[in-house]
């Protein structure tokens, strides 16, 4: 049985920060959440679904129990039965102990991948729970060193690699300069806060850190599509690792930000870089944070070059990729968003030889580096063991280059690739299709 | 109408009020969720009641086939059990083809309930899920379904059924049986989600 308030909120065994943990679970105890807490009947059969218990088999990766790992304490705090016989349903107290156990399976036993709720028994939606359980954790500052330390980036300089304005300016004017030169026209562009453009393109950070040619080739893209777009030189992070880190305020103030500069670009349509969990996290998630919609369309590269290819707005030459290649869906993109047949699409029409990774699409395996593990240092080594599933599903379609539509995943799959000497190439979908682009 | 049949009754209807406020509270205070669909919720609902519920698109069904199906036969036999009790309330008289088929159900669905008790005992991964509760109410059903059966061979058994359904209803809200309530609320909200964002329904099989 359900109250709507916790009893025990003074319990005189509750640290003051254990206290905020509580209250913001009484904060967010929605309809739908109290649904999902409710439901499991730890049938134990979630196992297989996700990628950590494949690799360890050690039960304390069960989806089953990160469930539990929020829901016992649910039951402690908030139903008549785990006040009164805690032991009889599981319920536990928000103790020192249950604290760290969330932390190490919470943020370093899962990726927010959500396989699991796709195939739960009953319906539970797993990742979410996962994600109400990090916003706990969030609120009383124990979000792990390296994950916090992205969004603080983020917050203070306003993308999440911290590069400053000037160096990010001088990487677009020379990737301008290089695009001009390799399409010959002088006019070609790679426009900075140009307002009234029809779009306004985001970008991942790591692209004018580390992957400048990904954005040569979104550029490229809009060149041969004829686009009206822009990029800005403020706010340009497709991003939002507030997502990860489970703290909503600050995905909130993220989302804000690049709302407001949309808005005063004038753009009527957002178009988010390839990223999994950016777009999740901005087209999804950030409505709902801020309360607010959104007064311009929000979509995904990926859905806008499909569109392109499919109103003829560019051409492609599959001829010009003959190499085997495969796909990697990303988790947020695919199996939180819907843009699932629209890469199949536009690998179909850029390559020759195009193969399935098994299994695809909603029921593909995460790469192991979402859910912000890229960014937690301190569980490195077990994102780098569980990616043997996926280093075994490259290894299996014989594809010599891997195409995933996520800066995120191309960064795991890059290492993946190295640890596991699979001898391929990742690439972006940008990449690939600006590789088979016939400009007129 | 005899004691023990009062019993049930009272409890029955304190449970089904208990468990009413539950479904009322879990479809209430959802925040608003301003954000542009991608697809269609009603679709991505009727596709998480159909669809979605295929035992060929689930892992937890096509990679554990005899727990499936043994789950599938359990609830089966609690949802006869309850068409039993409704029966026996209203003294309607059936025709016997369906108090043995009844029967045979009955049989299928205990000799289901054991083997999940069983599995849960002796499987290491479910030892380590479960608390009290899950053996307690896997139990008390499968009790639940014995005596449903015998009641179809004799009158004289009435009493305990009734009192042992007024414990079992009155238990319904205390532990994980009231997943009876939440599970068709999960189902929504995962079709409210899925369909949303134009996950459901898939448009190409894996």
């Amino acid at each position: 049985m359900a109250f709507s308030k916790r009893k025990l909120k003074t319990d005189k065994h509750l640290t003051e920060n254990q206290k905020k943990g509580l209250d913001l679970l009484d904060e967010k105890l929605s309809g739908k959440l109290l649904t999902h807490l409710n439901s499991c009947v730890h049938c134990g059969l979630c196992g297989e679904s996700c990628l950590y218990y494949l690799y360890y088999g050690d039960e304390k990766y069960l989806p089953g129990n990160k469930v539990d790992l929020i829901s016992r304490i649910y039951r402690r705090y908030h139903t008549v039965t785990g006040k009164i016989i805690p032991g009889l349903v599981g319920a536990k107290n928000f103790d020192d102990d249950t604290i760290q156990e969330m932390i190490d399976v919470i943020y370093g036993g899962c990726t927010m991948c959500g396989r699991c709720s796709m195939h739960c028994s009953v319906g539970i939606d797993i990742a979410f729970l996962v994600r109400t359980a990090r916003s706990m954790l969030a609120e009383m500052d124990l979000v792990p060193e390296g994950l916090q330390s992205t969004v603080d980036t983020a917050v203070k300089t306003g993308n999440n690699m911290g590069i400053p304005q000037e160096d990010y300016i001088d990487t677009i004017k020379w990737l301008e300069e290089d695009l001009q030169m390799e399409v010959d026209d002088p006019n070609a562009s790679i426009p900075l806060d140009k307002k009234g453009s029809k779009i306004f393109y985001t970008l991942n950070p790591r692209e004018p850190k580390f992957f400048p040619l990904s954005i040569s080739a979104a550029a490229m893209i809009f060149y041969a599509a004829k686009e009206s777009w822009t990029l800005s030189s403020h706010f340009y992070d497709v991003t939002n690792y507030a997502y990860y880190s489970g703290d909503d305020k600050i995905g909130a103030l993220i989302t804000d930000r690049l709302r407001k500069e949309v808005e005063n670009m004038g753009a009527e349509t957002l178009v988010l870089a390839e990223c999994g969990h950016g777009p999740r996290a901005i087209r999804w998630e950030g409505p709902r944070w801020t309360q607010k919609k959104y007064p311009f369309t929000t979509i995904t590269l990926v859905e806008l070059i499909a569109e392109y290819i499919r109103t003829g707005r560019i051409k492609l030459d599959p001829k010009k990729n003959t190499e085997p290649v495969t796909l990697h869906d990303p988790c947020n993109l695919v199996r939180s968003g819907g843009v699932i047949e629209e890469q199949r699409f536009i690998l179909k029409h850029a390559v020759t030889d195009f193969v399935e990774m098994y299994p695809n699409r909603e029921n593909n395996f995460c790469c192991g580096g979402g859910g912000g593990q890229l960014s937690m240092g301190e569980y490195a080594e077990r994102r780098m063991d569980v990616a043997q599933l996926k280093a075994d599903q490259i290894r299996e379609t014989g594809a010599d280059i891997v195409v995933t539509p996520c800066h995120n995943c191309i960064d795991q799959l890059m290492e993946v690739n190295k640890d596991y000497e699979l001898g391929v190439k990742i690439k972006t979908m940008a990449e690939i299709v600006a590789d088979a682009l016939v400009l007129d | 109408m005899q004691v023990s049949e009062t019993v049930f009754l009272i409890s029955f209807c304190i449970s089904a009020s208990i468990l009413f406020l539950m479904f009322i509270k879990a479809i209430t205070r959802n925040p608003i969720d301003p954000s542009e669909a991608k697809g269609s919720t009603i679709k991505g609902i009727v596709y998480s009641f159909t669809a979605g519920m295929s035992p060929l698109k689930k892992e937890t069904a096509n990679k554990h086939w005899p727990t499936y199906i043994a789950g599938i036969c359990y609830h089966f036999g609690i949802f006869l059990g309850f068409f039993w009790l409704f029966i026996h309330v209203s003294n309607i008289s059936l025709v016997s083809i369906i108090y043995s088929f009844s029967r045979f159900i009955f049989i299928i669905s205990i000799i289901s309930g054991f083997g999940i008790l069983l599995k849960r005992i002796i499987n290491k991964k479910l030892r380590y899920l479960s608390n009290p509760d899950d053996y307690i109410s896997n139990t008390l059903v499968t009790g639940f379904l014995i005596i449903s059966l015998l009641n179809l061979y004799t009158i004289s058994l009435r009493p305990l059924l009734w009192y042992y359904s007024a414990f079992l209803f009155l238990y319904i809200p205390v532990g994980k049986l009231k997943h009876a309530a939440y599970f068709i609320l999960a189902r929504i909200y995962l079709g409210l989600f899925y369909g949303k964002r134009g996950v459901w329904p898939l448009a190409k099989e894996n």
